[in-house]
């Protein structure tokens, strides 16, 4: 890459925690700066970290409650002042903290009267909880209360239905990271400028700001890795470019037999599709259903591989061979 | 009125107290004075006498508990005896016994009744009161013609008027009119009498000739005359006993019976004094009357308004109910009257009881709850929807308007509902102006008047006196409109203001001394879905109109929240919408629980039994939560648990979000709304609908069919949730068509009653041919949820079988989806267009991104700019952690006195959190922001704010339909039509129109054909679809078809069809 030779500070980029702070055990602050950048650099790092710790940061929580006496979820266990729905709820505010993947078994198990907290859960060692003091339901009669807890890291969040009995699932958000935000400072002279990203970052507790940052800068840069390697060369793409629609198809290896001289018509032959061979729709289902579009996915087959497609007769393949021979001269390969 | 101690101070009247009055009312006197009129029964030899001795008749406590008539569907009455004698007359001695006469279906407080189950409500009825008007019409040469029309109880009109010759006529039909003498003299007055009771005798005297002279000779003459106009015969009918009858039956009683208030207004009206207690129209009124109309065409007296409320009444549930009372005892007068000859007959000694049945009365009332229009179906979408229905008033029903009909007159406001009826709310469509809703303060007093309070500005005394003014009066007072302005704080200065004022629906503006009457609210002429509403005075009536009804769909969510910008009315409405459960006394809790709180206090304990997710009749979910804890104190009147849409004692239907008034890609383009995915996984907007499905087992002619698990015809899969009995296990998660109830319906097995293809699978599958079909309650499109409640209810059949009910409840829990409807408090309403990661939404200055993306351009066309004002507010009270209520009008202070309020607010916001964004002097209220997916600034500063959105009951997943095959009406062979049946999309005849022109040959014939009433191509693409092959192109033409061709005749293009035969080229020309 030639350019022309660019004033650039002689200082090295850094960065530096200035501000850092944790209101509650929920909520971390941390206020990072990095400098020296060149014009515009800021906003490229600033928008693409904010955008990455939004949305990108992995986070553990509680997916799913087990019990069996419950019958469901709008139900209520004697003796607890919460209905069932209440401690679900109450469930999904507790904020835990874990490196592994996977799903990991937590349980509770106490017996009343008592003020069940998140301290009361019984987790692998794995796994923390970050504020143990989260209200779950408040026993008031002798029993014994017992629920088993699944645990899974993950990103962003999902609403599952699930249609195991005994089995509650909880509305998992795995998002660490309650705000971002980034401002950019400028300074220097007229043709010198220089800039200075504030990074802001508010996380709930379950890592640090500090920690977020870093998630989120692995992140991005494993993103941007594929770049640093050679261009891939052994990807069909090169033909294909001008077609908008570049679906990966299976079996594209089984194309190796045409010759390069040839990619003129197998592109005419990728536009035709085998809507228009006028074939019966039991024919026609059958070939869609294996994958095969085109007329150049068609001819990719032998006689051999249409037959063993499941329903289709020997009839069919018979017809298919007709229209193929009548329309356009061509023969399966065999 | 800063005062000592509370007494003066008014309070707002409760809300169901209309409804609960109206009821104590009908016990109170209504049972009485129908009863009084019970008339004494003899049989036909006059031996016996029967006779209902009233002073003591009891209302028994109900059997049941409200809950559990709910719950087992019954419904919630009392029992009414009354103590009854009977005398013999031989004997002299009379045997007394109190009987049973029948139930009658008890109110609660909340102003509702619980009938077979479901809550009722009735709702209030405004009628034209009985009386005479005057009003004047040009006719067809622009003469005016005046007429005076009266007005019975039971709301038949007659009329008399005066043309321009000066003769008068009484108009009694719609086309006939006779001579004003006939009227009286067939109510018995001799021509002498007449012409000494008027004052302008020779004006009454006018006849054309001889013979309309001999019409009045006699009562009979004047009768049979009276009766061919009015009956339209023609012909010379015979005076005859029976004639006279039926002339009484159908107009002296129809049209004639004025009632209390009726012979009240007449009096009044004509400045007569007749009796009270004659509530017949008298030939002297209908004297008077005429006396008063040629007064009119002379120049004297004033013409009516009918549509000012002084001339309305309002029948109320006392009214409606006592109605029907008397309606039933009449019924029973005649059953006790059969009785009583039979049992002479039979020589059997009747006793009290045996005389008389309940049923009269008990199927009354039945009847009129179930059937009458204004006994409606209580809506419980939330509180407020439920408070609002009891204070409705219509037009509508018995007696009264049909929508279709009404002139816009009397949909339009008039002066006289001033804090009676509010201006705002009422109903959007062809109801509109005809279902009204009172005022907060409004109250019902005698005869059927709205009473509005007024303060009393006298002279002698400081002292303000509260008055409740019916319409009639407060025309005569200068009403100061509003209350208040800087007199309401301090009173002593008060001297050389000039103030508006109301004088005789007029505004003005005088000096205070001149003022009699102050209003005592800003709201007092609000309803209360309007009251809620704060910055109203920003917004355009039509758009106050929507929110105050869009406010009573909104669905109460799972975690509710107060609003930070309010008008103070909240706790009101939450209070007396009966949806939280308040400390009857104080004491002591000493426990909760979900289910109940137990409350010690006055040496007792009492159990106070919470609602537990409880479907309300649009499906929403009632639930309380307990809000006080264990060994705590609580004080009278506290919330011990909060319910659905409720938080604090306060209504919170809604969602603080942060919203921007910006576009954005388009996504909000026609009110569409852009939200962020925030609102969905933080359930923000996450609401409970709770369904009901019910399944009934018969007995068919091949005996009753069964309820089993065993279904042969149904896979395995689908039946995975029944228990051992058919039925669906509690707390099993159900999909759509999963199996809810399985039934069995017997049927003789017959071959041929399956269709080919049908046989031609059993063949092949080797399924044996059941004895029975399948009629199995199946989850239908969209039900998936949780099962939580069954019911098996089963009845006492006739014969030796009993029908069995099975009901399935089942919940399902509904976040917010592309779709949804979401509006605000000012008629701002949209639908969901695109959910957007957090990251990309647009973000503010400290990085928060925005909830709600809402167009700008949907404020001033709309003109509800209190919105704006709402939205400002509200940010700076979510960032100082304050809520404020804010009463409406303070605009009469000063000017802009919103913005004085709102901006100093966002001011000091910007200042205690240290973020300059919120209050920038160049463009208050606005602030730049960013794109959250470029992290550019917009071009424009951008208003932003937090409002209070609503989720409003139309959600997609109830409408959200298609349709590819289905059902067929029997008579057009058309698609069916709706949701519920699995209909199809109508293709009317512009979207013909929109096919043909864009050429789409082959849609256009597949609608017309194959998907409509061609019926032979129809079952053949059925056949064909199974087998396998091409779609066979369809022979002949549907009638959609001839249609088509048809329309291409009548725009000149011949279309024919014409075969030519191959041999001899003859033409044969075919029908199209």
């Amino acid at each position: 890459m030639v350019r022309k030779e660019v004033p650039v500070s002689n200082r090295t980029l850094q960065w530096k925690c200035v501000e850092s702070k944790a209101d509650s055990k929920r909520l971390y602050y941390g206020r990072f700066v990095l400098s020296p950048l060149m014009k515009g650099q800021a906003d490229t790092i600033g928008t693409a970290m904010r955008r990455s710790l939004l949305g990108e940061i992995e986070g553990t929580c509680i997916t799913c409650a087990k019990s069996e006496r419950v019958p469901h979820e709008y139900s209520t266990i004697v003796g607890i002042e919460e209905s069932v729905h209440e401690i679900l709820m109450n469930l999904k505010e507790i904020i835990v903290r874990s490196d592994l993947y996977g799903t990991r078994d937590a349980f509770i198990c106490v017996r009343g009267p008592k003020y069940v907290t998140a301290q009361d859960i019984i987790s692998p060692p794995s796994v923390k909880i970050v504020d143990t003091t989260q209200h779950i339901a408040s026993i008031t009669e002798p029993i014994n209360f017992c629920i088993g807890l699944e645990i899974e890291r993950n990103r962003g969040y999902r609403t599952r239905t699930t249609n195991q009995d005994a089995s509650y699932p909880i509305d998992a958000v795995s998002m660490p990271v309650r705000n971002a935000n980034y401002s950019i400072q400028c300074y220097g002279n007229e043709n010198e400028k220089q800039e200075i990203l504030f990074l802001e970052i508010w996380t709930n507790g379950s890592l640090t700001p500090k920690e977020a940052l870093y998630e989120a800068s692995r992140n991005l840069i494993d993103l941007f890795i594929p770049f640093l390697h050679a261009e891939e060369r052994d990807l069909h793409l090169d033909d294909d470019q001008n077609i908008f629609t570049a679906p990966f198809f299976p079996f594209h290896e089984g194309l190796a037999y045409i010759g390069i001289g040839e990619s003129k018509k197998r592109i005419a032959l990728k536009r035709i599709f085998i809507d228009q061979l006028e074939l019966s729709p039991r024919t026609y289902n059958c070939l869609k259903r294996s994958n095969i579009h085109t007329l150049l996915d068609l001819l990719s087959k032998s006689q051999e591989d249409l037959r063993k497609i499941q329903h289709f007769r020997v009839e069919d393949v018979k017809r298919v061979l007709d229209i193929l021979k009548k329309r356009f001269a061509m023969n399966l390969f065999t | 009125m800063l005062r000592d101690g509370n007494e003066g101070m008014s309070t707002i009247p409760g809300f169901s107290q209309i409804q609960f009055e109206g009821f104590c009312r009908f016990v109170d006197q209504g049972l009485a004075e129908e009863l009084h009129k019970f008339p004494k029964i003899e049989d036909t030899d006059q031996e016996i006498e029967f006779q209902l001795l009233v002073e003591t008749y009891q209302l028994a406590e109900p059997l049941i508990k409200e809950r559990d008539a709910v719950y087992e569907s019954l419904t919630h009455s009392s029992e009414l005896y009354v103590p009854a004698g009977l005398i013999w007359k031989v004997g002299r001695d009379m045997q007394e016994q109190t009987v049973f006469i029948g139930n009658i279906p008890l109110m609660n407080s909340l102003g509702t009744f619980i009938v077979n189950g479901i809550y009722r409500i009735v709702i209030n009825q405004i009628l034209q009161s009985p009386g005479i008007y005057y009003s004047s019409e040009l006719d067809h040469n622009g003469i005016s013609v005046y007429t005076g029309t009266i007005i019975s109880d039971r709301g038949g009109r007659s009329e008399l008027e005066i043309d321009r010759k000066a003769r008068i006529w009484a108009r009694v039909s719609r086309k006939q009119k006779i001579s004003i003498l006939v009227l009286p003299s067939a109510m018995g007055s001799n021509l002498r009498e007449i012409l000494d009771n008027v004052c302008y005798p020779e004006i009454l005297l006018y006849f054309p000739n001889e013979k309309e002279k001999k019409k009045i000779g006699s009562k009979e003459n004047a009768i049979l005359e009276f009766y061919q106009q009015f009956s339209c015969v023609g012909g010379d009918p015979v005076f005859s006993e029976s004639l006279c009858k039926e002339l009484q039956k159908r107009f002296f009683q129809q049209r004639c019976e004025l009632g209390r208030i009726g012979r009240q207004n007449m009096n009044q009206r004509l400045n007569i004094d007749i009796p009270q207690n004659n509530t017949f129209l008298l030939p002297r009124d209908v004297l008077a009357a005429t006396d008063h109309l040629i007064g009119m065409k002379f120049g004297m007296g004033t013409l009516d308004d009918m549509n000012h409320l002084k001339n309305k009444r309002i029948r109320s549930v006392a009214d409606l109910l006592q109605d029907q009372f008397g309606l039933a005892l009449v019924r029973l007068e005649n059953v006790v009257r059969g009785t009583i000859c039979g049992a002479i007959r039979h020589k059997f000694i009747p006793t009290p009881q045996n005389l008389v049945t309940s049923t009269p009365l008990t199927t009354t009332y039945e009847s009129f709850f179930g059937l009458h229009p204004l006994s409606q179906v209580l809506d419980r979408t939330n509180p407020l929807t439920q408070i609002v229905h009891g204070r409705k008033s219509s037009y509508l029903g018995p007696g009264g308007l049909t929508g279709r009909t009404a002139s816009f007159r009397i949909r339009d406001i008039h002066p006289s509902h001033y804090g009676r009826i509010c201006p705002i709310d009422t109903s959007e469509g062809i109801n509109v102006g005809l279902i009204g809703s009172l005022a907060i303060h409004a109250r019902i007093g005698d005869w059927g008047s709205i009473r509005s309070p007024f303060y009393e500005i006298s002279e002698r005394s400081k002292e303000e006196q509260m008055v409740y003014l019916s319409p009639r009066r407060d025309e005569y007072y200068m009403v100061m409109v509003a209350a208040g302005n800087s007199l309401a704080l301090n009173q002593d200065i008060q001297d050389e203001q000039v103030v508006p004022a109301r004088y005789r629906q007029e505004f003005v503006t005088i000096a205070w001394e001149h003022i009699d009457l102050r209003s005592i609210y800003p709201l007092q002429y609000f309803s209360i879905g309007a009251s809620l509403i704060p910055f109203i005075e920003h917004n355009d009536a039509n758009r106050a109109l929507m929110s105050s009804n869009m406010q009573r769909q909104a669905v109460p969510l799972s975690r509710s929240e107060k609003c930070i910008v309010g008008t103070g009315l909240e706790r009101q409405a939450a209070l007396d919408s009966g949806g939280s459960a308040i400390a009857q006394h104080e004491g002591k809790v000493i426990y909760t629980d979900t289910e109940k709180i137990l409350l010690s206090g006055n040496g007792d304990t009492i159990s106070i039994p919470l609602l537990m997710y409880q479907r309300s009749n649009k499906n929403t979910c009632m639930h309380q939560k307990p809000q006080v804890h264990r060994d705590k104190y609580v004080k009278k009147g506290q919330v011990l648990a909060d319910g659905a849409a409720t938080v604090g004692g306060e209504l919170a239907l809604g969602k603080n979000v942060l919203v921007a008034h910006m576009p954005w890609e388009g996504y909000n383009f026609e009110d569409a709304v852009l939200i962020s995915e925030r609102l969905v996984y933080g359930d923000i907007y996450t609401s409970f609908h709770i369904r009901k499905y019910e399944i009934q087992t018969h007995v068919t002619s091949h005996g009753p069919e069964k309820i089993t698990n065993e279904i042969p015809h149904l896979e395995a899969h689908l039946l995975r949730n029944l228990d051992r009995n058919g039925i669906v296990m509690l707390g099993s998660w159900v999909e759509t068509g999963d199996v809810l109830v399985g039934k069995l319906t017997p049927q003789t097995a017959k071959e041929s009653s399956y269709a080919p293809e049908d046989r031609l699978l059993r063949v092949i599958l080797g399924i044996q041919v059941s004895t029975a079909k399948e009629t199995c309650l199946k989850l239908p499109i969209g039900g998936r949820g949780r099962v939580i409640d069954v019911r098996w209810i089963q009845k006492k059949g006739a014969s030796s079988y009993n029908p069995e009910k099975i009901r399935v409840y089942i919940s399902q829990k509904r976040e917010i989806k592309v779709g949804d409807k979401v509006a605000g408090r000012h008629g701002n309403k949209g639908i969901i267009s695109k959910i957007l990661p957090r990251q990309d939404m647009p973000y503010l200055q400290d990085g928060t991104p925005v909830d709600m993306v809402f167009n700008p351009l949907g404020v001033p066309s709309r003109m509800n700019v209190g919105q704006i004002f709402e939205c400002s507010l509200g940010l700076a009270g979510d960032l100082l952690d304050r809520h404020y209520r804010i009463t409406p009008f303070d605009e009469r202070y000063e000017q802009e006195a919103s913005r004085k309020l709102v901006f100093p607010e966002l001011y000091e916001a910007s200042k205690r959190t240290a973020n300059p964004w919120v209050f920038e002097p160049e463009y208050p209220g606005k602030s730049r922001i960013f794109d959250g997916r470029t992290g550019d600034p917009f071009e424009q500063p951008v208003i932003i704010g937090k409002s209070y959105m609503l989720k409003l009951i139309h959600q997609v997943d109830d409408k959200i339909h298609g349709r590819s095959s289905g059902h067929y009406a029997l008579v057009t062979q058309q698609p069916l039509r709706g949701r519920a049946k699995q209909g199809g999309q109508r293709v009317g005849e512009m979207e013909v129109w929109a096919l043909e022109g864009f050429g789409v040959a082959h849609i256009l014939q597949e609608m017309l054909t194959y998907k409509s009433d061609h019926i032979r191509a129809r079952q053949e693409l059925l056949g064909t679809t199974i087998v396998g092959g091409t779609i066979p192109k369809p022979e002949g033409a549907p009638e959609s078809f001839r249609l088509l061709v048809r329309e291409l005749r009548s725009l000149a293009l011949e279309l024919k069809h014409f075969l030519v035969s191959e041999k001899n080229f003859q033409i044969n020309r075919k029908e199209a």
